[in-house]
């Protein structure tokens, strides 16, 4: 979907991206990361072609980028940054739609769209479309400058640390939904970032730059356990290595059948659940650490897990109320299985 | 803590409404007069009212009393009451003495009333920028205190004061002078528009310009207006003699020409400068996320830079227009007609109605100019910004 080949940006003599070639595949979301300076944003704007690149070439779709005008190119890709790129003297309903209006939609169809997206995003609260950008929260700004880049309906988007500017728990909830849009919608995104949990949780596809090269492109997971070399390796943090590939584990890849009982006997099993008639987990018995086994241990619902938790948060959790092992539920919180300490040790990451 | 501004505007006016008379009367329009006290002019009503306004502006400004944005309502509509009963109680009293007099005999307003008008209208001022309140109450106070005077002089109210009796004699003339005062402003603020706007546009886009521009208009502006007046009328009347088609077009030494390029002159700075300092504003990443989105370079001048920027322009617009209004009169000077005529022509004769007949109509046109931009300037803002 889009091809660099050799790209280069030089600002005099200085190389400030050096001959990078990679190629993005058709819907898949990757990340470019680095140290502050080392040509990510330069490299994600030369393929909008904000900034002209000096050397090699950019495809997108198939199609040389200096084939057609800028303004056509960009009207085609998604943009979307900071917050404070959203235009302070329009609605939200028209900073949506401002691509469409460029491209001259008939109005209905362009408010036929801001709907979707308004509803796509979670923003189709009473009255939000008509409120200027200055009356939002950072999260809703946020979630409205994604909605404008993807309102023309781009096969590609583009995206320059757009979640930069907003507190951690909004940060997360927005990934959240980033992730989610780009299973539903099936985009190409190429995403900017300097976090690399972000670029974890988000990448199918890694991008790690330095001093304007590419120092490795590699799935996530490959990343970790097979860095290029010792700038990777220092960049990823080995430290937590273990936590990292768990951050991008599901809860229901490690989930394994429960031990069931109706009455609080202990079973042969060194963990039981002790389940109530409509099979809700009432308490665990056994399993707890620094208790007998034969303990019985009611079950709190801040230690338990469902099937889309990650199981880095699942295993903090287990250590963080000292269980070995957490039941997993289903939305009507029946007993789906459960994860233990033991299940998360015995598992290649 | 009480309001000091108040209270000094308070004491200061009802010092001089004791102590300096309020009117003066003479027997013809250029001898010098006897000078009749605030008591002696009043009826007693009229005292009594003025009283009570100036007993509520008392308790408003101790503020203890009253809520702080009550306060500030009191004092505005106190102070306006004031000021309409004291131009009122004047025109009365010309009306009331000149029944039994000679056609010739004039009254005129004397040192109280102008400093009772003065302390009034700082006072209202003081409290239309302290109130909180919107745009549109503002104007419908600007509209209720204008429009009360001009009613009060369609009325005849001050037919008999001096002032307008000197007005009577030049009406024609004066008419043909205010037009063309607000033609010389409007001819100079045009061309200023139609530079400055691109000149701040140029000077934005192209950063090495910047210096060299704002040097050259700085040097204009630092020239007195008299001087770049005179500076005007040899190199234009050089010119007017030399193309006898450029003469025939007025273009001469003299006149309009030499004023209305000197006005162009000093707006530009103005103009420019918050041209530019209106565009540097705009957020660069809302610029950027403009190109980002496919608008030509056109569509993010005039959809994003100009509106975002359309605040500070104005202001500029604004500096500018008071500016002009106030150095027209200069321009008389150099024979561009205008309301400073009279000014000048009243100083040469000694005749101070004539004076005040070119310098109280530019002080209206200034404030109602000032007025009328800053509204512009606060409806200009992105919505929900206002205030």
């Amino acid at each position: 979907m889009i091809e660099l080949q050799g790209l280069t940006k030089r600002y005099g003599e200085t190389r400030v991206v050096d001959d990078i070639s990679l190629t993005v595949e058709q819907g898949e979301f990757c990340v470019l990361i680095g140290p502050s300076g080392c040509g990510k944003s330069t490299t994600l704007k030369m393929i909008n072609r904000l900034i002209a690149h000096s050397e090699g070439k950019i495809l997108v779709g198939g199609e040389d980028i200096t084939s057609l005008p800028p303004e056509r190119l960009r009207r085609r890709i998604g943009y979307a940054i900071q917050s404070i790129g959203l235009f302070p003297h329009w609605r939200v309903a028209d900073n949506i739609a401002t691509v469409p209006k460029l491209l001259k939609w008939p109005s209905s169809r362009i408010a036929e769209r801001v709907e979707e997206l308004l509803a796509l995003f979670q923003l189709d609260d009473d009255g939000l479309q008509d409120k200027y950008p200055h009356q939002l929260s950072g999260g809703q700004a946020q979630r409205v400058g994604v909605a404008r880049a993807l309102a023309a309906d781009p096969d590609v988007l583009l995206m320059d640390e757009p979640f930069g500017a907003v507190d951690p728990l909004t940060r997360d909830t927005l990934q959240a939904e980033l992730a989610r849009v780009h299973r539903q919608t099936g985009k190409t995104i190429v995403f900017v970032t300097h976090d690399m949990d972000e670029a974890l949780r988000l990448a199918s596809r890694v991008a790690l730059l330095n001093a304007g090269q590419l120092v490795q492109y590699d799935r996530p997971a490959e990343l970790l356990v097979a860095p290029a070399n010792d700038f990777v390796r220092d960049f990823i943090g080995r430290a937590d290595l273990g936590l990292k590939l768990l951050s991008r584990r599901r809860v229901e890849e490690y989930c394994r059948p429960a031990q069931r009982t109706r009455n609080n006997a202990i079973a042969s099993a060194p963990i039981t659940w002790q389940v109530d008639a409509d099979d809700r987990p009432m308490a665990l018995l056994g399993g707890r650490l620094g208790e007998p086994e034969t303990a019985r241990t009611v079950v709190n619902p801040e230690w338990t897990a469902t099937p889309e938790m990650s199981m880095k948060e699942a295993l903090s959790r287990m250590v963080w109320f000292r269980v070995t092992a957490l039941p997993v539920l289903d939305v009507e919180g029946r007993l789906l299985g459960e994860v233990t300490m033991s299940g998360v040790m015995g598992h290649r990451p | 803590m009480a309001n000091r501004v108040l209270v000094t505007l308070l004491g200061a006016g009802l010092l001089a409404a004791w102590l300096l008379p309020f009117a003066t009367m003479s027997p013809n329009r250029l001898a010098s007069g006897q000078t009749v006290g605030l008591s002696e002019a009043l009826s007693a009503w009229q005292v009594i009212a003025l009283l009570a306004l100036s007993a509520v502006l008392a308790v408003a400004a101790l503020r203890r009393p009253l809520p702080r944005e009550l306060a500030h309502r009191a004092v505005l509509l106190a102070s306006l009451g004031l000021l309409l009963i004291t131009l009122y109680s004047l025109g009365d009293f010309a009306q009331r003495t000149l029944v039994e007099k000679s056609p010739s005999a004039r009254v005129s307003q004397g040192a109280a009333f102008w400093v009772m008008v003065f302390c009034c209208a700082l006072a209202a001022i003081d409290a239309f920028q302290r109130a909180s309140s919107g745009w549109l109450l503002r104007l419908g106070y600007m509209l209720i205190a204008g429009g009360s005077v001009a009613m009060l002089f369609a009325s005849g109210h001050f037919d008999d004061l001096s002032i307008m009796r000197e007005y009577a004699n030049i009406r024609d003339n004066f008419s043909d002078q205010l037009i063309t005062h607000l033609v010389l402003v409007g001819s100079a603020l045009g061309p200023a528009l139609l530079l400055g706007v691109p000149l701040g546009l140029l000077a934005h886009r192209r950063v090495r310009l910047q210096g060299t521009l704002f040097s050259v208009l700085n040097f204009f502006q630092t020239i007195p207006s008299i001087a770049l007046f005179a500076l005007l009328v040899a190199p234009l009347s050089a010119l007017g003699n030399a193309f006898p088609l450029l003469g025939e077009w007025g273009v001469k030494g003299i006149g309009a020409a030499p004023a209305i390029i000197a006005l162009v002159m000093y707006a530009l700075l103005p103009v420019v400068r918050n041209t530019y300092a209106g565009l540097k504003g705009v957020p660069p990443a809302t610029v950027e996320a403009a190109r980002g989105m496919g608008m030509t370079a056109r569509q993010v001048l005039w959809r994003v830079e100009i509106p975002l920027a359309l605040p500070v322009m104005l202001s500029g617009l604004r500096i500018v227009t008071v500016q002009a209004i106030g150095l027209t009169v200069v321009a008389a000077l150099i024979g561009a007609g205008g309301l400073g005529a009279f000014i000048f022509q009243g100083l040469g004769q000694y005749a101070i109605d004539l004076v005040l007949l070119g310098a109280i109509p530019t002080i209206v046109l200034a404030v109602i100019a000032d007025f009328t931009l800053q509204m512009l300037v606060v409806l200009s803002k992105p919505a929900g910004t206002r205030r």
